[in-house]
């Protein structure tokens, strides 16, 4: 937290998720309000299911506004907005895409897509051999990444699918 | 007290049959082995376990988690003294003086304190659990919607406040989340179903297992791979089993690190980490030799594997008497607890008064299992440390979407625990702590049906909520927590002091 370059990008950060929150928040007020008051049904007006999350969103929008200030006040000056932008081409956000994405599309397309052992052994084939080769610092020769990754791949895809369809009689998607 | 040490006598022969001991060996051992296993973490852990013991039977399934929970933090200390990377949070401060020790080869004493500090950490946890819980919860029967309205909300808040990495308000903030995701579906007091927008799963509520699975399974799956270093290894081949010398030189820093530990363990939301750096500073202070303290002390490893460790029975004292999670991990125990027909509350000790004997015995038995895994699986242990994060940390995802998955068997959850994620991630990222989001989660309904059941009691009135003996109590604390985090406030309180007390002794 010493490095001023990282105290200036958690300032632009801060300053973007402080408005965010507070916009947030003002909405979460304005559903709550119009939420029904259950008139109808003669229940108390201290009650009203929107009371509690409306009360949230307004602490809400202020922590969100408070955090935006502060931000602003101590991160005005030079150079932050490029830094912060900086920060979505550095070698980490390439890697951490290449996970999000992976996982993603592992949990959300291809489990009900395909049978849930082939999707299973896919995604973890592809996991090793993406991690093991492309973005590894010390890249192993690709024949043996390719061998054991898949080697493990089907190993765990079946003993996933074994464990929980017999042992915990889990109907998988 | 006949009456409880019979009753403490009984929870520990419960489980001394030859497949709840069984249960014990493996879900330890796989503590111990998540533990040491940058990346996987204790709650993540006992948030994963909860999906693959739904089935058992109550005690034995609780058996299992909480021998799975006590293992991990535990085993965190391996990595922290082999790598200098803590394998859960809680053992960041035993990186500080265990890897200098592992630098200058005494690995295996360091693993060997650690071991013997994170047994007497649990026991003086276990002493305080027994002693005090029972007394807490006939306590709680005296309090009212009023009073655990204030109790959800300074749970929520003392999280915040203690766990925040480096501006209270982002732990207010996360805590403030957490409250507005228990929002979510259909509220206790009307049956109205608020902001579901129409999506039929959403009436239910967002369910914690897949929430924590996400925020401690998959957010710690994309912060381990995002990073490309690789960390090497100290090498141990020194005697582990300490000296009994070694043990008892530092009884006092033992105990005071048992009980600074216990209550971090009481405080809502605030988990083992705090626990371990608040002994670790304590330590630190009293020691003759604060000098020697991250450059390899044995005293400062002392303190933080006994105060980490101590956590956990500690936590479990408000987890049980007052369904206030004591951690995070107590979080998902809670959550298990109801899956298995278990209502913790004050309530516990009328309805099922063995139950708080169990848990103090499945305590004192994992303890027992630890020592002898910690003195005497070192190779084994140095083996799983060596498995790369590439092959590791596709199973875990794995296991994550088919544990969440798993016990309602609905898609739904995958895309609550990828959400939570997703989220889970951007927020630490940002130095949001985790702890309060989910403590506002498990909390949220109790805050939400108390303070509208309360309006109710006193026809919209809210002067009860303030004059009541022990709401004042409460509120009072709430005040000066949130007073203090101001800085302008907190600064002036400061210079108050000082002047009252010039010799500067309360900085």
């Amino acid at each position: 937290m010493d490095d001023p370059r990282v105290q200036r990008r958690m300032n632009r950060a801060d300053l973007v998720t402080g408005c965010v929150l507070a916009g947030l928040g003002l909405a979460i007020v304005y559903v709550s309000w119009t939420m029904p008051r259950l008139e109808v049904r003669g229940i108390h007006p201290a009650t009203v299911p929107g009371l509690v999350p409306g009360l949230l969103g307004l602490i809400l929008a202020f922590c969100g506004a408070a955090l935006a200030i502060k931000a602003f006040r101590e991160g005005r000056g030079e150079g932050g907005w490029v830094d912060f932008f900086s920060l979505l081409r550095s070698a980490e956000m390439g890697r951490l895409a290449v996970v999000g994405g992976l996982a993603l599309v592992y949990a959300l397309l291809l489990v009900g897509l395909l049978p849930f052992w082939l999707a299973t052994a896919l995604f973890v084939f592809v996991f090793i051999v993406v991690f093991e080769t492309w973005l590894s610092p010390s890249p192993k020769p690709l024949p043996r990444s390719l061998l054991w990754a898949g080697v493990q791949a089907v190993l765990v895809g079946i003993v996933v699918t074994l464990v929980f369809q017999n042992g915990f009689l889990v109907r998988l998607p | 007290m006949l009456e409880g040490l019979l009753l403490l006598g009984q929870g520990i022969a419960h489980f001394l049959t030859w497949g709840a001991l069984f249960n014990l060996a493996w879900a330890s051992l796989l503590g111990i082995v998540i533990g040491a296993l940058p990346g996987l973490t204790a709650t993540m852990g006992v948030a994963l376990l909860v999906t693959l013991t739904y089935k058992m039977p109550p005690d034995q399934a609780i058996l299992c988690l909480m021998a799975l929970y006590v293992g991990a933090i535990y085993g965190g200390s391996r990595s922290a003294i082999l790598l200098a990377i803590p394998g859960t949070p809680a053992s960041a401060a035993t990186a500080l003086d265990g890897f200098p020790l592992a630098r200058a080869g005494k690995a295996g004493l360091a693993m060997g304190i650690a071991t013997t500090s994170s047994a007497l950490g649990t026991l003086v946890g276990i002493f305080f659990l027994a002693l005090i819980a029972p007394w807490l919860a006939e306590f709680a029967l005296r309090f009212g919607s009023y009073e655990f309205f204030w109790l959800a909300l300074f749970g929520v808040l003392i999280s915040g406040r203690l766990t925040a990495i480096d501006n209270p308000l982002k732990g207010y903030i996360a805590g403030i989340l957490g409250l507005l995701a228990a929002m979510i579906g259909m509220e206790g007091l009307h049956a109205y179903q608020r902001f579901t927008f129409g999506i039929g799963a959403l009436g239910g509520g967002v369910d914690l297992i897949p929430a924590m699975v996400g925020a401690f399974g998959f957010a710690e799956i994309l912060s381990v791979m995002k990073q490309r270093f690789t960390a090497e290894m100290a090498t141990s081949d020194d005697r582990v089993l300490p000296r009994l010398a070694d043990i008892t030189r530092y009884w006092r820093t033992t105990i005071r690190s048992g009980v600074l530990g216990t209550i971090a363990g009481i405080i809502p939301g605030v988990g083992e980490d705090i626990g371990a750096w608040a002994s670790y500073a304590a330590a630190r202070r009293k020691s003759k030799e604060a000098d020697r303290f991250g450059k390899g002390s044995i005293e400062g490893l002392v303190a933080a594997e006994t105060g980490n460790s101590a956590v956990i029975p500690g936590a479990m004292i408000p987890t049980l008497t007052l369904a206030l999670p004591g951690s995070a991990a107590a979080a998902v125990l809670i959550a298990a607890m109801f899956i298995h027909g278990i209502r913790p509350g004050p309530l516990l000790m009328t309805e099922n008064p063995q139950f708080l004997y169990q848990i103090v015995g499945i305590l004192f038995l994992t303890t027992i299992a630890i020592t002898i895994y910690g003195l005497s699986l070192t190779k084994l242990l140095v083996r799983v440390l060596l498995v790369p994060r590439e092959k590791l940390m596709p199973v875990v995802y794995v296991l994550c979407v088919v544990g969440s998955f798993a016990i309602t068997q609905r898609m739904f959850d995958v895309y609550v625990m990828v959400a939570f994620g997703l989220i889970g991630f951007v927020l630490r990222e940002m130095r949001y702590p985790m702890a309060p989001l989910v403590l506002g989660i498990v909390l949220g309904e109790l805050l939400d049906v108390n303070l509208r059941r309360g309006l109710l009691l006193s026809d919209g009135d809210v002067t009860p909520f303030f004059t009541r003996p022990i709401s004042a109590v409460l509120v009072t604390v709430i005040a000066v927590t949130i007073l203090m985090s101001m800085p302008m406030v907190s600064r002036r309180v400061t210079q108050i002091f000082k002047r009252l007390d010039p010799q500067g002794r309360t900085g």
